[in-house]
């Protein structure tokens, strides 16, 4: 019985499949030919919601796209690269390739699938963070409109010199790592080894790693403070999640504000450590302006603003400024980015530019 | 029968003079994992004095308060023979929900303790969500909280908005920041919930049909034990003991985010399982636990009071849940290794 309706509704004549197909081309065709004559559609492609540096760069993204009135899709991979790459192609077949893309690819080795299909489908895309050393924006002018990082070795450097002049130059610190194999957490602690290369006053009591977590930093650091005890005058870690971990675990002891904290990122708790003068200080890539200012490049390449292909190099691959936020500019920087959203000049698309990256 | 097996262990166990088979016949296997803890204290204390210093014993005991709390909800679980993957779902939901209701900086609730209760009635209403899941749907465990836990994760990240938000309630953080007696206010909540647990496992009838549905499922249902109700009352159990770890852990790091849970899934049944308690149920209890618990925290401490690297750490943390393994469990006994 079963397989009898089974055969019955699988069967199909000439006609019908004929017109399942001229049906299917129909559908295929019809969203290019809508998008076509239309805007381009502004698409951003990061990893997840769930951690507060994506979302905010997704409001950067939303900010730019309502400043020029354009619709905006974020896709997010969910630490997916497969489905990472699967959405952006999804979005160029449904935009037949009248796009800009912005994206943060979750692995290094994305980053070449992602650009080859954007132009292949003459969709303009900007990447960030991760691409392979060999993939370069001048192999596929003029989709391939740039590649952002921000120089983790300079940022390192940056927050432990500030957190070395806190504490008069000299004495005991502990660090807190990323994941060891991790670029961002590789560079950052290159940066606070050239930064105690540098001062040799300053004593690295010992360098450990939280795995970018909270928690994990909460416990490490009460571990430290065991065996050190009060030879730790000070907290280098290489993301704000762990620094704040480290400075509840100071707080726990009553610590919190004699044992000063830098971090990287910039988000709120650290900022507000830093109003608190808890933190020394920490420094942001600046997501928001991330998140924007991608598709505003990308966006300006499509409608022909500028020439991706006569560019100078480091319009191409370059490094970011990165925003330091300590006891000097923390005011203002509350005012303006934490309780209202920041103003960022979308058209000043290379004002960031600080040089080339290195190879 | 029974006379059998044990002779034949006895034959096998005399056939096999192993190191290892020495270690426990010294530590007849029951009290192992306590004495692997003794010896890791004296072996800490020998290279690095501090460690008995009663400031790192607080250190200590405050770290083991949320992986103490939710191990305990784990352990019960466990003994049932099945496995509670919802252990971060849950706590983030804890945490979220903690955050969320009481003084914060996203939102202007100031609900104080109630949004404790509440944050620990959501939890335990994810652990009978789980428990219905799996008996009404007949969804193995292992499915059925994998399910759960994606679905508490999916609620914090959305609540959350993907940020962290601050816990601004001066009287919920004092659970991290106030003492009694020398002890940080969450180190009693834990021992509190130590206390809960033992009672529970050793005094009532619930924790007794726990254990005996998990030593043997089908002669439990034949004496008259209602399995489904006791599973189902034992994943509302833990998922209360993941509210109040949700609760600490928030009142420590004096914030949630949805990724505040990160990693302690793994953390807890390491130490349910080196503290003695057989991930196919039946065996051991929440007294196993509490060391299991210390064994893990002290094992952390000890690594970074003597130095090591952090790029070993990890492969010390596994050749000890293995040795640990291997000293308490009756492996004669185990007919299949799976």
């Amino acid at each position: 019985m079963a397989d009898r309706s089974n055969a019955r509704f699988g069967a199909m004549n000439r006609r019908s499949f004929l017109g399942t197909v001229a049906a299917g081309v129909g559908v295929a065709a019809l969203p290019k030919m809508s998008f076509a004559a239309d805007k381009p559609t502004l698409v951003t492609s990061i990893r997840s919601l769930s951690n507060p540096y994506h979302a905010v760069w997704k409001s950067g993204a939303e900010a730019f796209a309502k400043s020029v009135g354009i619709d905006h899709v974020t896709l997010v991979s969910e630490g997916n690269s497969e489905k990472g790459i699967a959405d952006i192609k999804a979005m160029l077949a449904k935009t037949g390739g009248n796009m800009v893309l912005n994206s943060d690819p979750n692995d290094t080795p994305d980053a070449r699938p992602i650009v080859e299909a954007c132009a292949k489908a003459g969709a303009y895309v900007v990447t960030q963070w991760n691409k392979p050393k060999d993939l370069h924006p001048q192999d596929f002018n003029p989709y391939y409109v740039c590649h952002i990082e921000f120089d983790g070795v300079a940022s390192g450097k940056q927050i432990a010199e500030i957190l070395f002049k806190s504490i008069g130059g000299s004495g005991g610190i502990i660090a807190l790592g990323g994941q060891i194999s991790n670029t961002a957490a590789i560079e950052r602690k290159k940066g606070l080894e050239e930064a105690l290369a540098a001062n040799p006053d300053i004593k690295l009591l010992d360098f450990q790693v939280a795995n970018w977590k909270s928690s994990e930093a909460y416990d490490l650091t009460a571990n430290l403070l065991t065996r050190f005890g009060d030879q730790v005058k000070g907290v280098w870690a290489a993301n704000d999640d762990m620094g704040t971990g480290a400075l509840e675990a100071l707080r726990a002891e009553g610590l919190a504000g004699k044992v000063p904290v830098v971090g990287v990122d910039g988000i709120k708790a650290a900022v507000d450590a830093v109003r608190n003068g808890e933190f020394a200080a920490t420094v942001t890539s600046d997501p928001f302006w991330q998140g924007g200012m991608g598709l505003s490049i990308a966006l300006q390449a499509l409608q022909k603003k500028f020439d991706p292909a006569t560019q100078p190099p480091d319009h191409r691959e370059f490094y970011g400024k990165a925003v330091l936020i300590d006891k000097d500019n923390v005011q203002a920087y509350y005012k303006n980015n934490i309780e209202s959203q920041p103003v960022v000049d979308w058209n000043d698309i290379w004002g960031r530019v600080t040089g080339p990256i290195r190879t | 029968m029974t006379a059998d097996i044990d002779n034949l262990k006895s034959v096998r166990g005399a056939a096999r003079p192993s190191l290892i088979g020495a270690a426990r016949r010294l530590t007849s296997g029951r009290a192992a994992p306590l004495l692997v803890l003794i010896a890791l204290c004296v072996l800490i204390t020998i290279a690095n004095p501090s460690f008995i210093e009663p400031r790192n014993l607080i250190r200590i005991a405050n770290s083991s308060a949320v992986p103490l709390t939710l191990a305990m909800g784990l352990t019960f679980i466990i003994l049932l023979g099945s496995i509670d993957l919802s252990v971060e779902g849950s706590l983030s939901i804890a945490a979220m929900v903690v955050v969320l209701l009481a003084t914060n900086d996203a939102n202007s609730n100031h609900f104080g303790w109630f949004a404790v209760v509440a944050a620990i009635a959501a939890s335990t209403a994810m652990g009978f969500a789980s428990g219905l899941v799996q008996t009404m749907l007949r969804i193995p465990s292992f499915m059925a909280t994998l399910g759960v836990w994606f679905i508490g994760l999916g609620i914090s990240v959305y609540m959350l908005g993907g940020s962290a938000v601050r816990l601004m309630d001066p009287s919920i953080r004092d659970l991290a920041l106030a003492r009694f007696l020398g002890l940080p206010l969450g180190v009693w909540v834990a021992l509190g919930a130590f206390g809960l647990a033992c009672t529970i496992q050793y005094y009532t009838r619930l924790g007794r049909h726990i254990v005996a549905v998990g030593g043997a499922e089908d002669l439990a249902e034949l004496s008259g034990v209602n399995v489904r109700r006791v599973r189902i009352l034992a994943f509302g159990l833990a998922g209360f003991f993941f509210g109040i770890a949700g609760v600490l852990a928030a009142a420590q790091l004096g914030r949630s985010d949805a990724v505040i849970a990160d990693g302690r899934l793994f953390a807890a049944v390491t130490a349910v399982v080196v503290g003695g308690t057989a991930l196919t149920g039946g065996e051991g209890g929440v007294i196993n636990t509490l060391i299991g618990v210390l064994i893990v925290t002290v094992l952390g401490n000890g690594m970074i009071l003597l130095g090591v690297s952090p790029y070993v750490q990890q492969t010390v943390q596994g050749l000890m849940i293995i040795a640990a393994v291997a000293l308490s469990l009756d492996r004669q006994r185990l007919q299949i290794v799976k």
